[in-house]
């Protein structure tokens, strides 16, 4: 369980979370909207130690880990697997050896076992054959998907999305869509996912939260958000509701 | 850039030692740098000598210690600041983007999660790579500088390899060679340091990237140039 109590972060004058408050339960998928700048990434990477908060608390299976030191956030950061918005894939590594750096770093496993890892996690974001290419001779949804690949290759207990479809086509989202929900329910993890993308929320979250101004407007199912009145969640269901 | 420092240098001291990237790294800095920085300093010697000779005819109408003044210059000066500053413009800048793009791609927090300590993974290679890497270039950039005056006292100042040789050995001492390595040293642990420090801050875009290079080659610079007068200043007093 991942849960928010008064969270408030600051870049100078700019308040980006202001106090904000929030409970994930285990094994669920929580979709975060908002329009941009209203941190949604800066609350992704706040869970990981990427970023501090300046007030508040977060607490992660029992444990309050915005004090963490660096040495102690690498428990926790075991435990998740975070996809960039950018595919944030070691350009001097081939594809590979991307997966495999945080397999060999992590888990005291043979050569044998690392290769079959990567093998399943290519396979499982539905791209082969690719094992030797370098980062820079991939497109940018395959880049995406070997970004992925490289974080369920861990097989976290917490998977945090950073915009995963944003620069995409509309196959590779709905390809990455699913994946989500189909990863989530494999690795029988807690996935909290930041997007703009209120169509794929309706459809695989358990959880939709809308945040505006560093606060938490709207909290509910995707039925509840669909009768919802608020403004800001009528703006983000018209879209959807058009097509 | 003083926290940046402090860690990197206790980071030498902590495992794991990334023995394949400061190789890596020590070829970048050195191996890749080594022609340009023997042809600029050879021609930096050439020009030290060659004005050395004509101001002292001017002055003194004798230009007999020219051999050993310029010897002094080129050990206790010339081959490791021009050495220094060439290396500022070419591995710093290097490094600088290296870094910022990986800053600004997010893989530097990638790196984070994957439960890799950033500065024991980029800098700390870098750091040892580049002190080893400009004391070798700054030990060879002396002997080609030397080399370069030799031969142009020899077919325009009319001195033989002996007297410069003998001129030399009255001025030059030992510990000019070992000062030099230290300078050497000392600059090269400078700009990874500014390097990083530049790369780890970058702003998004490619203007944040040109940024950190463009403040990264003027910091590094500025940087060798205060610790060569505060090493000079040192030594002065051990002569």
């Amino acid at each position: 369980m991942i849960e928010f109590k008064g969270l408030i972060k600051k870049f100078g004058n700019r308040t980006v979370l202001n106090g904000l408050d929030l409970i994930i339960r285990e094994g669920e998928i929580v979709f975060i909207l908002g329009t941009s700048g209203t941190g949604k990434s800066v609350l992704l990477k706040n869970i990981v130690g990427l970023m501090r908060p300046d007030e508040g608390e977060i607490w992660i299976d029992g444990e309050e880990v915005s004090r963490f030191s660096e040495d102690q956030y690498f428990s926790i950061r075991k435990k998740c697997g975070m996809v960039f918005q950018q595919p944030a894939l070691f350009d001097s590594l081939t594809v590979f050896e991307n997966i495999a750096f945080g397999l060999r770093r992590h888990f005291r496993l043979s050569e044998r076992e690392v290769t079959d890892r990567v093998q399943l996690a290519l396979k499982l974001v539905n791209i082969q054959g690719v094992e030797q290419k370098r980062p820079t001779q991939m497109s940018y949804g395959m880049q995406k998907r070997v970004s992925l690949a490289r974080t369920i290759a861990l097989q976290p207990k917490i998977l945090l999305f950073d915009e995963p479809t944003t620069g995409l086509d509309p196959i590779t989202t709905t390809v990455i869509n699913h994946l989500i929900q189909d990863l989530s329910k494999q690795l029988k993890s807690t996935s909290i996912v930041v997007s703009h993308d209120m169509n794929c929320a309706l459809s695989i979250a358990d959880r939709i939260v809308v945040l505006d101004k560093g606060q938490i407007e709207a909290i509910g199912t995707p039925d509840e958000l669909k009768k919802s009145q608020h403004p800001l969640v009528r703006d983000f269901l018209a879209e959807v509701l058009s097509l | 850039m003083i926290s940046l420092f402090t860690e990197t240098f206790l980071g030498v001291f902590r495992p794991p030692f990334r023995k394949k990237e400061f190789f890596q790294q020590l070829h970048f800095v050195a191996n890749t740098s080594l022609a340009i920085i023997v042809f600029c300093v050879s021609f930096a010697a050439i020009v030290t000598i060659l004005e050395s000779s004509f101001h002292m005819k001017l002055v003194i109408q004798n230009d007999s210690m020219v051999p050993g003044f310029a010897a002094v210059l080129i050990l206790r000066e010339l081959a490791a600041i021009v050495t220094a500053l060439l290396l500022a413009s070419r591995i710093g800048a290097g490094y600088a983007a290296e870094i910022g793009s990986m800053q600004i791609t997010e893989q530097i927090d990638a790196l984070k999660m994957l439960g890799i300590d950033p500065i024991n993974y980029l800098v700390v290679p870098r750091f040892l790579a580049s002190i080893a890497g400009t004391m070798m270039l700054t030990v060879i950039a002396n002997v080609f500088c030397l080399l370069s005056a030799i031969l142009v006292s020899q077919l325009y100042l009319g001195f033989t390899f002996g007297m410069f040789i003998s001129s030399m050995h009255r001025f030059v001492h030992f510990q000019d060679i070992i000062f030099s390595m230290i300078k050497g040293a000392c600059f090269g642990a400078v700009i990874p340091i500014v390097a990083s420090y530049f790369g780890f801050n970058c702003k998004q875009g490619a203007e944040g990237v040109g940024h950190a290079t463009t403040n990264t080659v003027v910091l590094a610079s500025i940087g060798i140039i205060v610790v060569d007068f505060i090493l000079s200043y040192t030594f002065s007093h051990i002569y």
